[in-house]
């Protein structure tokens, strides 16, 4: 392998540091630059040039963020608000399992009373299973709220099926609660169950209301791009292909 | 505006350039006080076509290589003047002071 071979390698590597998009426009002529400025002879990057690589990578990286962040979700207000919904509907999921665990005492006396002729044992149990479940099943469900905010947010289309997904067992959960007649012994728990459950609905149309699709449309790849890129963007393949 | 944007500016006033040309003419313009990096420079480029101040001029492939040129946008040279003016001015405004202060010491 020759030196230069050697060093565009390693300059590759540097590279690989930026994001896709600033690569996809900039990689080939900023290798030919960084092969012209060094030495010959060279066969690794100098130190200020890969600081100086890194450096800009690490700044371009925050740039984009911040623009995406500015851009993505407030220009299409339907996302921008249902992801912020997902997270408060996070934040209710540990709040229900708070007031299912704070009110596990008074809900078991309630359900003793309201049923009479079944075992105070067999109801303790009962009721300490569905505490048990939601211990368990809350945190579950709130990092996947979180998880859905966050890719909704990117734009990624599966996290749009990932919020009916998981509005279903959510609304199944409080139906199932009006079912098992809850707001007789468990009214707090049902009232935050109610909450959650609204919170989510509204997440969830404002996600696949059509006002999204152009959020999705673009995608993630869709943003953060030079604006050159789409003119561009073939010109990189081209230089390889010659 | 920092230095060395305003002083990529400089070197496109003149004409379409690619990035090493860019950096060779840095160089020249500055007296060799600025020495672009190419992180620095495709840095600056991408947030000056951001801003539409640049923009390509034309892509050559040479020794199986990209080369891409850039050239000042009309926003770019009327931003390019403003930023120079100002920069005019206020180098007016400290010569004239040292002038005067230094007229003074010597009274």
């Amino acid at each position: 392998m020759t030196d230069q071979s050697q060093l565009e390698r390693r300059y590759r590597r540097l590279l690989a540091c930026y994001p896709r998009a600033f690569r996809r426009e900039h990689e080939e002529e900023m290798l030919v630059v960084l092969l012209a400025c060094a030495r010959d002879g060279r066969r690794h990057p100098g130190v200020a040039d890969s600081a100086d690589l890194l450096r800009n990578a690490l700044r371009i990286r925050i740039r984009i963020r911040i623009r995406l962040r500015l851009t993505a979700s407030r220009s299409v207000p339907s996302v921008f608000w249902g992801v912020r919904l997902m997270v408060l509907a996070a934040v209710f999921e540990l709040v229900s399992m708070g007031t299912v665990i704070a009110t596990e005492r008074a809900v078991r006396a309630a359900v003793v009373r309201h049923f009479p002729r079944l075992s105070v044992t067999h109801l303790t149990a009962a009721v300490h299973g569905q505490v048990v479940s939601v211990e368990i099943g809350a945190p579950i469900a709130a990092a996947m709220w979180l998880v859905l905010a966050w890719a909704n947010d990117r734009g990624y289309r599966w996290a749009r099926v990932g919020a009916v997904a998981l509005f279903v067992p959510t609304s199944m959960s409080l139906l199932a609660a009006v079912g098992q007649h809850a707001a007789a012994y468990a009214l707090a728990d049902l009232l935050t169950g109610g909450g959650l459950c609204g919170i989510a609905l509204a997440a969830m149309l404002l996600i696949i209301a059509t006002d999204s699709n152009r959020h999705f449309d673009q995608g993630r790849h869709g943003r953060g791009r030079c604006p050159t890129t789409d003119q561009r963007g073939s010109a990189a393949s081209l230089a390889r292909r010659a | 505006m920092q230095e060395a944007t305003f002083l990529i500016l400089t070197a496109l006033a003149s004409g379409s350039q690619h990035g090493y040309g860019i950096i060779t003419d840095v160089l020249g313009i500055s007296d060799g006080r600025v020495r672009l990096r190419a992180g620095t420079l495709y840095a600056a480029v991408d947030r000056l076509c951001a801003d539409r101040l640049v923009e390509v001029d034309r892509e050559e492939i040479v020794d199986s290589r990209l080369r891409r040129y850039y050239r000042l946008t009309a926003a770019g040279s009327e931003r390019l003047a403003e930023e120079a003016a100002r920069a005019q001015s206020n180098a007016c405004v400290a010569l004239m002071r040292l002038d005067s202060s230094s007229g003074t010491q010597r009274a």
